[in-house]
């Protein structure tokens, strides 16, 4: 269940540029969360806007009753939490909405990341390694300075795959092009889970489906509430025993999702498609 | 020292009401805040159908506000009333349910069936809402519109009804009168003003609707101007919103002559906010020297004459 608190931060670790890791109290939080789940927060406890902003939760620590999000301050919410010094307070909700499902068991699952969705992937590699699965993680981002936390998954002992667009770290080129490769050499019963922009989250959905794989997305639209009222951050979830697709709360009913499920931005759902294809008389 | 308000026959346990479309269901809250702490919520629009809403991006935020164009989702009525309402009958706080219609007959519609429903304290008319095609601010924004549908709920239930006014109009004062004629029991003052974000890189509205309705702190003076306009020119009470966020807030709308006031916006910025603001009120309350919240009612006074109201006579 999760719990509305006031929470100070306990330590401040800049990450060069604008990435932090910022690490707070909330012991709900801190017991409770699963990978993908994250929280609604904001500096500071007034009750004007700006809205809290969803962050995912990196790691947790229950001993300490703490847990740490990777932040990238880029608009007002995201540069006053980046202000923030310790002991300073937040408020914060959480934790929240649905998490990743892990894979059965035998099967790999590659963790694709783009930029700072490579944050929930830490505390999911932690659950996988726990579960006896094995984990590999793609991180892709512009440059190399976007590819922050990566001994996370060193100190794991999970390997990484780098790749940037500008080719300043690991593969020069998209992340999905060392994914796609990594599968054609012979990837055993792989899940893939996707975190990062949505072009990336739509390029890793349509290659699920070519090679049909299951393929988990954390959506990343504008939130409001977390809890499922504003109903600003809806996208529309087409379910195999659905006709048409519904608006969904990515809040509350994801953020991580199907990818079959998702219908997105200029075409149906991979789902859709596929019962289309059926549909069409050869 | 009493925080209770009678607002059209309902006896609130304390002032503050969650507003429609801000709180979704109630349900929503189970666990995180103690429902029983609010004098009532009000619930999301409802349809006779359920409704998809506006497509996506739905809301934007603003200077010291919230832009959204929602476009009223919602489950309709019926679900509401068989799956939600049981939910939330352990609470001890007013439900009140937000009516919608495209027409005249489908707002008495949707009252009928909130009428037979057990566990419903009164009915709120959405005749304000900026972000459908059809109804809504239509309704809210033509007196001879406003005068048909309230006086079409007033017909089709007995629980209080309680017309939630646009302030997209001119003279909220001959809106507030045209509803108190047609049998309002109170007036909800406002609902949010229509406006425009735009995207100056993609030259296109933020909003995939287009326009939106903004609410939050940036629309508060015209939300206690607007409701102090209604509550001078009516004599049944008027329930201030408009950019709450803690007791001082809600204090001007009841200085303003507001029997109780309804937040918004806050909800999603502090789901702990109720209880914070009535722990204010009791503050304020004791250091000046009350016992009752209702001393506060229309407690404003003007060091000259007051400005005119804006009222056509």
């Amino acid at each position: 269940m999760p719990a509305n608190r006031e929470v100070p931060l306990l330590a401040r670790a800049p990450q060069g540029g604008p990435y932090a890791l910022l690490t707070f109290r909330h012991p709900e939080v801190a017991h409770a969360a699963r990978a993908g789940q994250y929280v609604m927060i904001k500096a500071g406890t007034s009750p004007d806007l700006p809205l809290r902003r969803p962050f995912s939760v990196m790691t947790v620590d229950p001993a300490e009753e703490s847990f740490t999000i990777f932040l990238k301050a880029v608009g007002t919410g995201s540069r006053a939490l980046a202000d923030l010094r310790p002991g300073d307070r937040a408020s914060c909700l959480g934790p929240l909405g649905r998490p990743f499902t892990p894979p059965p068991e035998g099967s790999e699952a590659l963790l694709v990341a783009g930029g700072y969705g490579i944050a929930p992937f830490v505390i999911f590699s932690e659950e996988l390694l726990r579960l006896g699965r094995s984990a590999r993680v793609f991180y892709g981002g512009r440059t190399a300075g976007d590819l922050q936390v990566r001994s996370a998954f060193a100190d794991r002992g999970v390997p990484l795959v780098p790749a940037t667009e500008d080719g300043t770290l690991g593969h020069h080129g998209r992340v999905t092009q060392p994914l796609e490769a990594y599968l054609d050499a012979g990837a055993a019963s792989p899940a893939l889970y996707a975190c990062g922009p949505d072009a990336m989250l739509h390029a890793v959905a349509r290659l699920a489906a070519r090679r049909g794989l299951p393929a988990q997305v954390s959506l990343d639209p504008w939130m409001g509430c977390g809890l499922g009222t504003c109903l600003g951050c809806v996208v529309p979830i087409q379910r195999a025993e659905e006709a048409r697709p519904r608006y969904r709360c990515a809040c509350t009913e994801g953020p991580v999702f199907d990818a079959v499920t998702v219908v997105w931005a200029g075409e149906g759902s991979s789902l859709a498609r596929r019962r289309a294809l059926e549909e069409t008389p050869a | 020292m009493n925080l209770a308000v009678d607002v059209a026959g309902l006896r609130l346990k304390n002032p503050l009401l969650a507003a429609s479309g801000t709180f979704g269901y109630g349900v929503e809250y189970e666990g995180i805040l103690d429902l029983s702490l609010l004098g009532g919520l009000v619930t999301k629009g409802l349809y006779l159908e359920p409704r998809d809403g506006c497509p996506t991006p739905r809301i934007a935020e603003t200077p010291s506000g919230l832009l959204n164009a929602i476009g009223l989702q919602g489950v309709g009525v019926r679900a509401f009333v068989k799956d939600v309402l049981p939910r939330l009958a352990p609470y001890d706080t007013a439900v009140v349910v937000n009516v919608c219609g495209d027409t005249v007959e489908e707002y008495a519609e949707v009252t009928r069936i909130v009428d037979d429903a057990p566990g419903v304290a009164a009915v709120e008319i959405n005749i304000s809402c900026p972000n459908v095609k059809v109804g809504g601010m239509a309704f809210g924004g033509d007196p001879g519109m406003t005068h048909a549908v309230v006086a079409a709920v007033r017909k089709a239930t007995r629980l209080p009804v309680i017309p939630k006014l646009s302030p997209n109009v001119a003279d909220i004062s001959v809106f507030a009168r045209v509803a108190e004629e047609a049998g309002a029991d109170a007036l909800s003052c406002i609902n949010t003003l229509l406006g425009l974000a735009i995207d100056v890189e993609a030259r296109r509205p933020r909003l995939a609707f287009g326009t939106g309705g903004l609410s939050g702190p940036a629309i508060r003076p015209i939300a206690v101007r607007m409701a102090w306009q209604a509550a001078r020119a009516v004599r049944i009470p008027v329930i201030g919103v408009g950019g709450i966020g803690c007791a001082a807030d809600a204090l001007e709308f009841m200085l303003a002559g507001c029997r109780a006031v309804q937040i918004g916006t806050a909800n999603f910025v502090d789901p702990g906010v109720y209880e914070r603001i009535l722990a204010e009120l009791r503050d304020y309350l004791h250091r000046h020297g009350l016992r009752d919240v209702n001393a506060v009612v229309g407690a404003l006074t003007f060091p000259d004459d007051p400005p005119p109201l804006g009222v056509r006579e």
